[in-house]
């Protein structure tokens, strides 16, 4: 029984998803209520009257008692979630035990993430947002929500059966000559070949990758473009997945076990057809589509987002269609958060895709917009603040911003975007400058919506000028770099898919008796390295198939919870015996040459806090600030490291075990990412 | 400034609400400045908390001296050392709030701290009940924790009723809810069931009660006694032993008449020795604690060393308590020894023609060793030896931990001492039952849940079990009750027709405490569990009384029949049996230095037997220095890691520069190791030489000089 609710303080459902198990719930509690032969209300509704007298007395609650809920336990181990974003009202719900508090603090986080993916700056205007996760037409709502339904489920299924999402790190497999072969490939041809092509239409490749499944095979960053986060690339592969997923039930078939014995460098050569039935056709999935500026006369002429309302019929998606994906971008001049790209998935062959990550030609006027929001956000804080002293400095620095924004405001005209209301805005600025301190407030206030406004018309709906084909690749440049990757890589094509399933197993790691499982993590680099858990009844991996894979599974999976727990409250090293069992967990700092650096006491976080990860809120970006303030000059490193050994061990050796195997993990994991 | 423009404001605030005389405004500038000065109140949020609590404290003291017509007030600095843990605390009647009209103030039975301003009350209770009922609607389950950002409440739900705890984020979530069931018990253990006992009393005296109950439950020493819901036992470690099985004797001897059920002797405020399951004991400790207080406050000036004169008009009180039907059906069927107690009543006058039996009860410290074969081990702690099937674990090791019986108590070393060949009989049997009995019960406490069909199982074992007269007790127990045998057999009948009259009366009794007994085994009803559903509020509630005698700090406390009081020769039997051993206990314990702290080392630990709920540990009652609050820290996240896990048996927990905390539980105990000093060495990279994997063996060698085995 699972759900998860966004709702505005208004108590208005802005995304929900359910599993059938508590949409079942929902409608039993609300049809017992409901008069008998009454037609059932949507369920939507019944959601919404059922959750309403919660999301109403955690608004009362923040308004009158500066607190608010976080989260709600009941007597049959019933799981309620809450947190607020802004206006947003996340609240996640789990029935059946399979979710602990944790992971559904997790589970809103990396929805937010998703949805901070999808819109950009937009979620910095809640007016906006909400509208924009509303459509006021049912059939793209209905649309919408069903795209971030299917992106929750995928996330949710990786998270419960891959580890690189279990830890939130990439995994990489592990085959350095092909990798840096690939990496060749996509420097010297690809990306060149296209970012020299006229069919660009002003785009510029900046990234490109190549995943099998979920796990990363070469990567490669354009010279000029900041690097792409971890935080923002398992997003990606989220949305991927998304996409393309694959199932990895149907897809353990018996081929790739017995080639398992077969040598990995003549794999390639056998036959594995069968796979490729597997070929489902891409899922359904929203991108935003291009919309002419359909005005209704008796709409609101003072909110922006009425102006774009789409009213036609969305055309089906054309998959040569990128998705547009706001990511991080740091630059010298700083670094910038939600900045538009396309993402372009050429799908290979079923689990392997090519990801192509473009810059827009008008992505300046993203870093101005920010770089605007920043501004007034600064300011509006110094006004609240209500700091006297600095009045007459404010005054010039609004003056300047002024200036600026007038300047910014004209170039906007010539694009021919939707700016009238600001000039409004500007020129009683000056009336507003007259006035008290206090009353420039709300202008900064409408000011950063109207911003978040024209960022939405620039990068969202795509007001196109002349009403064209939407901005992209075009189809014959995608059509030929899919080619390209494929002619490059149908010899290894099975061997990949094979690779990816048994990347490493325990079976090379001989020298260390009775560890059963360990998972190695690079921080800084957003990467890991973990023997394959293959839990599928047909795959029989050293751990044997069925229950004691899936007993090891669940451990796994557990310790890592148990570690996060531990870690959030400042401990970096924990061992624990449990059962038969023995874990281990390390986390230790290193400089570049895999020298130890010294030990400093980790911050303890608030129970309230983030969950720890990379997918949704960087913990470990903001622990190696926090450790690089004392190493200045110095390149720092995280390490993770979990083991698990049979309990009989004696303790010695498995420590002695634990470090050996750091040691050991050491090495590939300098295989170079770009 | 800030601090003491609260203080002030407390002031006011306080002076208010019980508008008291110059005097007492005096005294508590006094105190406050006391505190200041102590300098013990570091950061602003502890300063604030200590002054909520302050402000709490005085209202309450005020209280107490009011009821005593005292005007002077002695404050020790290491009351104003506690923090308060419970935040908010409220009792909301729902059914009273039932129409858009009604003000949300009609439901609210209890609101702590009394003196927040009601708008706040009313936000707070109508918003949690309104939202607790929501989602207990959605789940159709009650809401069990409702979290916010700030802090914590633990909810319970029943019918109309909602009562809520608020604590701080830090203290695990078993803690709280451990605690506001206490509460809540503890409630119903004075007042009976909740609906009727609003009807009976005036809102005004239960909200005097719930303030008690409340400060009562909050006086740990450490926040330790927070995190385990610790029952306070006098030091077992700084005692001699002998005295602990003196008072288990005066136990023994209590339960000899039939309406007493079962029994604790507490010095202090602190356990010596107790008959009952440890939450019992806590509730009957609360009314000891009062009476104690309200007697040291008269006394505390004159401290009066006058021996033998009793400052009380009466040393002995009486109160009506409500038990549930589970915990007085294991009071009834558990410890006392039934069949031996029925003939003891129905024995012969040649049998009854024996020494008498006063003078062995208040036998000298001297004589016990050369005539007691009972204590092979002195440190073995005596008195809370008590075991029950508390839990669906530890029915488990029930075997194992009574297995030693039989072969300590062997028939020869009991046997030199009884005269009477039938008792020797009788002791025999009783051990020779005694393994085989355990192990049936052992067996049959997994059984009794699973179904009736095992009732005529249990029905013949009955006797057995009565003869051996302790199901679920233990060695020492068992050695125990060769003694109260013992006593038995050589004890004579008062003399005149009192005695004789008493007799009758226990035929009598004895006679419907067996039907009730066999009732209680063919209803099948489970072992003894206190399982939060089915708490005081779910069973009947029935009433019991609760007697008291007390000898200046020691308190013997029964739980006895609602009809024992009615009946004086029962009465007068318990009090002249126990009076004399009480004021030689009395007097031994107060020449014994009590809470001399345990040896410091370069070390702090915690050990926390489960069953018993007792704490040991050598942390100090002051709020230590960093390495005492990162060890409390670590044993509350590794407690609740603990209660969540059930196979995780032993953790390293490790800060990266600080120290590592070592934990490790069994079914019985949980313990909780940690090194202090320079000896502490921690790469933080996976390496086996740190000194933090070697705390499990450091822990091992250094506790056992405390008592604490880990092997």
């Amino acid at each position: 029984m699972k759900c998860l609710l966004i709702a505005s303080e208004s108590a208005e459902v802005l995304f929900y998803w359910t599993d059938p198990e508590f949409e079942l719930n929902i409608q039993e509690q609300y049809g017992a209520s409901q008069e008998e032969g009454e037609k059932p209300p949507a369920f939507e509704d019944c959601i919404n009257t059922l959750f309403a007298p919660i999301i109403i007395s955690c608004s009362t609650m923040v308004d009158r008692l500066g607190d608010s809920y976080t989260s709600f336990s009941t007597e049959n181990n019933h799981t309620y979630v809450l947190h607020q974003f802004e206006e947003c009202l996340y609240i996640a719900v789990n029935g059946d035990r399979e979710e602990g508090e944790e992971d559904l603090k997790r589970k809103i986080y990396v929805m937010k993430k998703m949805i901070e993916v999808l819109f950009g700056m937009v979620t910095l205007s809640s007016t906006l947002i909400r509208k924009e996760l509303r459509p006021q037409d049912t059939e793209q709502r209905t649309n919408l929500w069903k795209y971030l339904q299917n992106l929750l489920e995928t996330y949710s299924r990786l998270q419960e059966q891959d580890q690189s999402f279990l830890v939130e790190a990439v995994e990489r497999l592990i085959h350095p000559t092909l990798c840096e072969q690939c990496i060749e490939f996509l420097e010297r041809r690809l990306v060149q070949q296209i970012n020299s092509s006229v069919e660009r239409a002003g785009e510029e490749v900046l990234h490109a990758f190549i995943l099998v499944h979920t796990k990363l095979l070469a990567f490669y960053s354009s010279r000029n473009a900041s690097t792409l986060t971890s935080s923002d690339l398992l997003a990606l592969i989220v949305m991927v997945q998304n996409m393309y997923p694959s199932n990895i039930n149907l897809e353990d078939t018996a081929p790739e076990v017995g080639a398992l014995r077969v040598k990995e460098e003549e794999y390639h050569t056998l036959d594995a057809s069968e796979d490729v039935e597997n070929t489902s056709a891409p899922d359904i999935f929203y991108t935003p589509e291009p919309s002419p500026t359909n005005r209704d006369s008796g709409t609101d002429r003072d909110s922006m987002a009425e102006d774009s309302l789409q009213t036609l019929e969305a055309p089906p998606p054309d998959p040569s269609n990128p998705s547009r994906v706001f990511l991080e971008v740091t630059l010298k001049e700083g670094c910038y958060p939600m900045m538009p790209h396309s993402m372009y998935c050429l799908p290979l062959w079923p689990g392997i895709t090519l990801v192509l990550l473009t810059k827009l030609p008008n992505s300046n006027l993203a870093m101005s917009v920010y770089v605007f929001l920043e501004a007034f956000a600064k300011l509006e804080k110094r006004l609240s603040e209500g700091l006297e002293g600095s009045a007459a400095r404010g005054q010039t620095s609004i003056q300047d911003l002024r200036n600026k924004l007038d300047k910014f405001i004209r170039a906007l005209g010539t694009l021919d975007i939707q700016v009238g209301v600001m000039y409004e805005s500007t020129d009683s600025f000056s009336s507003y400058c007259l006035l008290s301190v206090p009353s420039l407030v709300p202008w900064c206030r409408t000011m950063k919506s109207q911003l978040c406004g024209v960022y939405r018309q620039c990068f969202i709906t795509e007001n196109t000028v002349g009403g064209g084909n939407p901005q992209r690749l075009s189809p014959s440049l995608q059509d030929r770099a899919l080619t390209m990757v494929q002619e490059k890589l149908m010899d290894w094509k099975d061997f990949l898919l094979v690779k990816s399933k048994r990347n490493i197993t325990m079976v090379s790691y001989p020298e260390f008796p009775g560890l059963i499982h360990f998972i190695y993590v690079d921080r800084t680099a957003g990467q890991m390295i973990a023997p394959s858990l293959n839990i599928t009844d047909r795959a029989t991996s050293e751990l044997g198939k069925g229950p004691l894979a899936h007993f090891i599974k669940g451990k796994v999976w557990g310790l890592v919870n148990t570690s996060r727990i531990y870690l959030q409250k400042g401990y970096s090293t924990v061992t624990l015996r449990d059962g038969d069992y023995f874990f281990c967990y390390f986390l230790w700092f290193e400089n570049e040459t895999g020298y130890k650096l010294e030990v400093k006491d980790l911050p303890i976080l608030p129970n309230d806090s983030a969950p720890i990860g990379m997918l949704a809120w960087d913990y470990y970006r903001k622990l190696l600030r926090y450790y690089s303030k004392s190493h200045q000059g110095e390149v720092v490193k995280c390490y993770e490291l979990l083991t698990v050994h049979l309990g009989v061990i004696p303790t010695e050796y498995i420590l002695q075990h634990c470090s050996q195997l750091a040691r050991k993990l050491w090495e590939p994991s300098r295989i170079p990412l770009l | 400034m800030n601090a003491l423009v609260l203080l002030i404001t407390v002031f006011i605030k306080v002076r208010r609400v019980w508008r008291t005389d110059n005097n007492q405004w005096q005294l508590w500038l006094r105190s406050l400045c006391l505190t200041q000065e102590g300098g013990t109140v570091t950061s602003d949020l502890r300063f604030y908390y200590s002054i909520e609590f302050l402000s709490i404290f005085f209202c309450y003291s005020i209280v107490l001296t009011w009821f005593s017509n005292v005007s002077l007030v002695i404050f020790t600095q290491s009351d104003f050392l506690v923090i308060c843990r419970c935040i908010n605390f409220f009792l909301y009647d729902g059914s009273k709030v039932k129409g858009e009209g009604d003000p949300t103030r009609a439901g609210i039975c209890y609101f702590y701290p009394e003196e927040t301003p009601l708008d706040k009350q009313e936000l707070l209770c109508g918003q949690l009940a309104g939202v607790s009922r929501c989602v207990s609607e959605l789940s159709s389950s009650p809401v069990r924790l409702l979290r916010l950002r700030r802090s914590k409440f633990a909810i319970r739900m029943k019918d109309d009723f909602l009562w809520a705890l608020s604590c701080s984020v830090e203290i695990p979530d078993v803690s709280i809810c451990d605690f506001l069931d206490q509460l809540i018990n503890l409630f119903s253990f004075y007042n009976g069931p909740i609906r009727q006992s609003y009807q009976i009393y005036s809102q005004e005296d239960l909200a005097v009660r719930w303030t008690q109950y409340l400060s009562h439950l909050q006086g740990g020493a450490t926040e330790l006694h927070h995190i385990f819901s610790v029952l306070s036992t006098i030091d077992s470690t700084h005692i001699d032993p002998l005295l602990l099985l003196k008072a288990a004797l005066i136990l023994q001897a209590c339960q000899r008449c039939p309406l007493v059920l079962a029994g604790c002797v507490l010095y202090c405020g602190r356990v010596v020795s107790t008959q009952m399951p440890p939450d019992l004991t806590v509730k009957v400790m609360v009314h000891e604690m009062e009476t104690y207080k309200q007697e040291q406050r008269p006394n505390g000036l004159s401290s009066s060393s006058s021996s033998g004169s009793t400052p009380l008009s009466s040393p002995v009180t009486s109160t009506t308590v409500f038990l549930t039907a589970t915990e007085l059906q294991y009071l009834r069927s558990a410890p006392v020894d039934r069949e031996s107690r029925s003939k003891s009543t129905q024995s012969t006058p040649k049998e009854s023609n024996r020494t008498r039996k006063s003078r062995l009860l208040s036998r000298t410290l001297s004589d016990t060793p050369t005539t007691d074969p009972l204590d092979p081990d002195p440190t073995h702690y005596v008195p809370l030896s008590f075991h029950y099937p508390s839990t669906p674990q530890s029915t488990i090791p029930d075997e194992s931990l009574f297995s030693p019986s039989p072969s300590f108590h062997t028939p020869e070393t009991s046997g030199h001492n009884l005269s009477n060949g039938k008792l020797y009989h009788e002791v025999e049997e009783g051990v020779t039952g005694s393994s085989y009995d355990h192990s049936y019960n052992s067996i049959d406490g997994g059984r009794d849940e699973s179904g009736p069909a095992e009732g005529g199982r249990s029905m013949q074992n009955k006797d057995l079990r009565h003869i051996n007269g302790q199901n679920g007790g233990s060695i020492v127990l068992s050695g125990e009750r060769a003694g109260a045998l013992r006593f038995r057999g050589q004890e004579s009948p008062e003399p005149g027709s009192q005695r004789m009259g008493n007799v009758k009366v226990f035929k009598e009794k004895e006679g419907q405490g067996s039907t009730g007994l066999l009732q209680a085994d063919t209803c099948d009803v489970p072992p003894y569990s206190p399982s939060p559903g089915e708490n005081s509020t779910e069973a009947p509630l029935l009433p019991m009384s609760l007697y008291q005698h007390r000898v200046r700090g020691l308190v013997l406390a029964l739980l006895v029949e609602p009809d024992f009081h009615s009946n004086t020769a029962a009465t007068e039997e318990v009090y002249h049996s126990s009076l004399a051993s009480l004021n030689g206990l009395e007097a031994h314990l107060r020449t014994t230095a009590l809470g001399a702290p345990g040896p410091h080392g370069p070390y702090t630990f915690a050990h926390f037997d489960c069953i018993q709920n007792t704490l040991t540990t050598n942390l100090s009652s002051r709020p230590g220095g960093a390495q005492e609050c990162s060890f409390v820290r670590a044993t509350s996240l590794l407690h609740s890691h603990f209660s969540h896990t059930e196979a995780l048996q032993e953790a390293i927990i490790m800060q990266s520069a600080g120290a590592a905390v070592y934990g490790t539980r069994s079914v019985a105990q949980e313990t909780y190791f940690l090194q202090k000093g320079g000896a502490v060495r921690n790469s933080g990279i996976p390496n086996h030489q740190d000194s933090a994997f070697s705390l499990p063996s450091k822990a091992r060698h250094r506790l056992m000089k405390h008592g604490v085995n880990l092997l």
